[in-house]
């Protein structure tokens, strides 16, 4: 258990004291990962710095080029707010398969990132819509691809005391799917997931990109399909596509499930997707 | 309209314990408080098997508030948990045999210096070789951890020549089949709080279905009589079997704390300790064979059954003879061979949970049945009717039914209502759907293998203004028996249901009523309410018709009034007479089942005194290319005697139902190495609301002469045959013929692709 909670309303506050604190200090938004990482003894911190009700961190905006959404927005925001809806709408769509309302009422998008885990449904629906991540520290900015800095499962390349400020996605006409295998109909967590977005002109696909869940340490692009998939027709790329993906991917086998079953997973998911356009 | 003159009985009444629970207004074990109170926390085993060198609390020493280590050498009494055998010793001496296993406790001032102690102090320990297959553990030449051959206890039931019939019979199938754990996941985890007093005794707050079970436990630990030790269970969140057995030891443990250091000490489980120590559903493997003549007429059945028991006998030997006895399923047979055998292993002991051994070879054996049937080519329900066991016919113990039968109406029911004529898979897209059949039957109470605790008491005590305080010996763990048993109270005494107030079990107020298990607790609490009652309904109806000046005229009592022409007296006003006449306004009730036959020896003779029954028709959808299940609906029909309360029956149903299928479906607890892997909710996975089917539930109303106005039992029957129901509903519908549980995707997806 922190010894206490040290809450912050804005960055420049943040930045202000931060540097005063126990070095062993810790970012706090939802909770949701955070809490029960440490009634499983693994957070050993003795502050944590409650960034939840930073104002920035809060924003969903947009401007010519792209749309900013906060790393403190919570994922049921996420279900029905409009620039969401029109310009990530993978967002959007993966918030009913996520958790369960309680939880999706506290937890935040920029945690869902943070915690860097493989079967994370934000940060899928993030790497498909191609999103990039702004970081801040100490009210320097560098903004980098949402996958480069994930190494693997609760690996997150971040300098110390560097923040997630929010991500950033393009402002681009594209449709998305999002599919989910969990062990349940709701509340679970992903056995495998597939997530596409896409444009198609006059049949032909274009511009397509594919993440997955839950079959490698991290999120991952399935870029090879990607790149077969372009220009080709939806129904008459499928075998091969779906061939093509299998040799993308070599998952584990765990307690969730076997390796066997999640390559046919995403194998029939990419083939439902396609039968879909 | 049947139930025209009961004025309770058989009405949907509201549960009476629903309002203070939704509110919030219940009080659980962890809730309450008492002045000086101090925490006790687990120290446990790390490893499988260990011998124990040294406990040192060292390191411990240094948290503030820590108040000092508990061991083996603080029992006062006797260290061996009194369950069936005596092999579970309250805390380890030299050997603990199981990962999790208590060890040790640390008490501190507060709960969090308690965690923090717990995880400094320090075992010293030799890792010992340890074995975690039950079926390797049956070997000649295997690792001994528990006698000369590793089994617990063993059953043979033998009736006719089963292994002769079956070489002579025309059509003969046989299975290998395995069902893995099943954890109780109430909502409360394991509570205890035990608090000495100034007289030297002891009173112990406890969550648990068996308040005298853990009577005894904490009698033989501290060394206290029995009339020194009060049991009070505490409003208790959820039991399904999982608080049969061991709160008895969690409330020891805090006894053997509240001893040393004087003061009042709360254990109170989180939730991962709760999965990794507590009591399970045993996994199993059965091999069975059933063969039938060439008019399809069952003719033998072989069974051979293993559980697995892990480190401790505790329920085993009674939850194996259950299954043993149920084992060759609901049919004429008149060659049964049956084998059964509960087995030691390195691994966290298992015990009750509803269906208490019955669910596993059910699924074996029902699934079975289905197979034959395919293989004669007769329709599953046809086949089912043509052996099914009627009045007058002996079940495998030849035990011969002499009434309150109605399993082949309840066939009838569930056929017809589910359209089964029309059982022809359907197929849209990657999906196939079918409809899959079962048929159980369960003995109500502890029958012959525990027919030494098999009696319960009550105490009716009637007060001036016409309240009522009914104690008995059984509990409300959430299943209703608060509201069923005031049902029948008010019924007998004429009272209102707002006079009768019956509350969580107190050892101090009845005699020791034996477990509350078996769906045992509205037979023989209700039995024993009645036969309190009987002696004051009579002078409280002579009052009544005195105040009536009935001249010995009928009266007619209905709701808590009595009516004579146009006169009306309130079951209030008539004891207020009672009282002024001086009569004597308590009494004491006693029921004792019925004798059984059963002989241990060969396995003949009556095992239960009456049996509750049920049927299920599982729809279900399996997506072929994932090879996920969905449940589309349940048709189900249980004949449990007469229902004193058809809201909480349905509901007993729906939870049963649901409960089932996460058994037949989701739940898959991992043990690798001896150690569990997904203690928790995130990874051992329950079925929710979004899972559940549409429910279709029908009782047939087959009345029990002895039960308390004509009721059996109801609590466990639900349960039994979802399991089997769901796979012959796969099998039909996609081919896949899956012979263990639970039916993950995997398995499902697995299966399809050899079918093809």
């Amino acid at each position: 258990m922190p010894e206490y909670i040290e809450k912050y309303y804005t960055l420049k506050d943040l930045w202000k004291s931060v540097k005063k604190l126990p070095s062993d200090r810790k970012y706090l938004a939802g909770g949701t990962d955070l809490v029960i990482s440490l009634s499983c003894g693994n957070d050993k911190s003795s502050v944590w710095l409650d960034i939840s009700d930073i104002d920035r961190l809060k924003e969903i905006k947009e401007d010519g080029k792209n749309i900013f959404i906060g790393a403190a927005v919570k994922i049921s925001e996420l279900e029905s707010n409009p620039l969401i809806k029109k310009w990530a709408s993978a967002l959007s769509e993966c918030v009913k398969y996520y958790a369960s309302p309680s939880i999706r009422n506290t937890a935040t998008l920029g945690g869902n990132y943070a915690n860097a885990s493989p079967c994370a449904d934000g940060v899928l629906a993030l790497a498909a819509l191609r999103a990039k991540v702004m970081l801040n520290l100490y009210d320097k900015r560098r903004v980098v691809d949402i996958l480069s800095i994930v190494k693997g499962p609760k690996k997150i390349d971040l300098k110390k005391d560097e923040l997630i400020e929010g991500f950033i996605v393009s402002k681009e006409e594209r449709k998305s799917i999002f599919m989910k295998m969990m062990h349940r109909k709701r509340f679970g967590i992903a056995k495998a997931g597939l997530c596409m977005c896409y444009k198609l002109e006059k049949g032909k696909l274009r511009d397509v990109s594919i993440s997955l869940s839950s079959v490698a340490p991290s999120v991952v692009r399935a870029k090879k399909t990607e790149e077969y998939l372009e220009g080709k027709n939806p129904s008459k790329a499928q075998t091969k596509a779906c061939q093509l993906i299998r040799e993308e991917i070599s998952p584990l086998t765990d307690i969730r499930s076997t390796s066997d079953y999640r390559m046919r997973i995403v194998s029939v998911f990419l083939s439902r997707a396609l039968c879909s356009i | 309209m049947k139930n025209k003159f009961f004025s309770f009985i058989g009405k949907p009444v509201e549960r009476v314990d629903a309002t203070a629970k939704v509110r919030g207004e219940a009080f659980y074990g962890d809730d309450l408080i008492f002045p000086g109170m101090v925490y006790a926390r687990a120290v446990r085993n790390p490893r499988p098997r260990i011998e124990i060198k040294k406990i040192s609390d060292k390191k411990a020493r240094e948290i503030t508030g820590y108040l000092g280590v508990v061991t083996y050498k603080d029992i006062k009494g006797v260290n061996a948990w009194p369950v069936v055998m005596k092999d579970y010793p309250f805390l380890p001496e030299k050997e603990a045999r199981f990962h999790s296993e208590t060890v040790a406790l640390a008490v501190a001032e507060t709960l969090s210096a308690a965690k923090k102690a717990a995880s400094l102090i320090e075992i010293s320990y030799k890792e010992l070789p340890f074995i975690d297959d039950p079926l390797k553990a049956l070997e000649k030449n295997s690792l001994k951890i528990y006698g000369k051959d590793n089994i617990f206890s063993s059953y043979t039931i033998k009736k006719g020549n089963a292994i002769k019939a079956l070489k002579e019979c025309d059509f003969v199938v046989e299975g290998e089949f395995k069902t893995n754990y099943q954890v109780h996941c109430y909502l409360e985890t394991q509570t205890a709080t035990a608090v000495p007093e100034k007289d030297g005794s002891l009173t112990v707050y406890s969550s648990t279905q068996c308040p005298f079970y853990v009577l005894d436990a904490v009698s033989a630990a501290t060394g206290l009589p029995n009339n020194r030790i009060k049991v009070i269970q505490t409003v208790t969140g959820g039991g399904f079997g999982g608080k049969e057995d061991v709160p008895a030891l969690v409330a020891s443990h805090a006894a053997i704390c509240a001893m040393k250091f004087e003061r009042p000490v709360r254990l109170a489980y989180d939730r991962k300790e709760d999965f990794m120590s507590m009591s399970k559903r045993h996994p199993s493997w059965a091999k069975v064979s059933y063969g039938a003549d060439k008019n399809g007429k069952l003719k033998a059945c072989v069974v051979d059954y293993v559980l697995d028991g892990g480190a401790y006998s505790t329920l085993s030997p009674i939850v194996l003879w259950r299954g043993a006895v149920h084992a060759a399923g609901p049919y004429k047979i008149e060659n049964v061979f049956i084998e059964a055998k509960a087995v030691a292993t390195n691994k966290v002991p298992c015990g009750a949970y509803r269906g208490f051994g019955q669910p596993q070879i059910c699924f074996a054996q029902e699934s079975l049945i289905d197979d034959l049937a395919d293989k004669i080519g007769m329709d599953p329900i046809e086949f089912r009717l043509k052996n099914i066991l009627k009045t007058k016919d002996e079940t495998a113990t030849g035990q011969k039914l002499d009434s309150s039968c109605g399993i082949k109406e309840l066939i009838e029911i569930v056929r017809d209502r589910s359209k089964w004529i029309k059982n022809t898979p359907t197929s849209i897209g990657d999906k196939k759907r079918a409809l899959g059949f079962s048929c159980t039957y369960y003995g109500v109470g502890l029958g012959a293998g525990g027919r030494y605790l098999d009696r319960a008491g009550a105490f009716v005590n009637i007060y001036k203004d016409g309240s009522v305080k009914v104690d008995v010996g059984n509990t409300e763990m959430g299943q209703g028996a608060l509201t069923v048993l005031s049902q029948i109270a008010a019924e007998t005494l004429n009272a209102s249901m707002e006079n009768i107030r019956i509350s969580e079990v107190d050892t101090s107020k009845v005699p020791d009523s034996g477990p509350t298990v078996a769906s045992r607790t509205t037979l023989m609490s209700g039995n024993a309410i009645i036969e309190a009652c009987a002696p004051l309904r009579e002078r409280i109806f002579l009052t009544a018709a005195d105040m009536l000046k009935t001249s010995g005229q009928k009266m007619f009592a209905y709701g808590g009034y009595f009516y004579f022409k146009d006169r009306k007296v309130s079951f209030s006003e008539v004891i207020r007479e009672c009282w002024g006449r001086r009569l004597k306004m308590s009494e004491q009730g006693w029921y004792v089942a019925p004798k059984t036959s059963f002989q241990k020896e060969n396995g003949q003779g009556d095992a239960y005194v009456i049996y509750s029954y049920s049927a299920d028709v599982a729809d279900v959808e399996v997506d072929v290319k994932t090879g996920e299940v969905q449940v589309k609906k349940i048709y189900a029909a249980y004949d449990v005697g007469r229902l004193i309360n058809p809201k909480l029956a349905q509901a007993q149903g729906h939870g049963g139902i649901l409960q089932g299928m996460g058994w037949a479906l989701y739940e898959n607890l991992v043990i690798k190495n001896g150690i569990m892997l997904n203690p928790n909710f995130t990874d051992y996975v329950l079925p929710i609301s979004t899972d559940a089917p549409e429910y279709d539930i029908s009782f047939k109303e087959k009345l029990y002469k002895y039960g308390p106005y004509k009721a059996k039992g109801m609590g466990e029957v639900p349960l039994i045959g979802v399991a089997p129901a769901i796979r012959n509903a796969i099998k039909k519908a996609c081919k896949a013929k899956i012979n263990s549980a639970p039916m993950t995707p995997e398995i499902v997806l697995e299966k399809i692709g050899e079918e093809i």
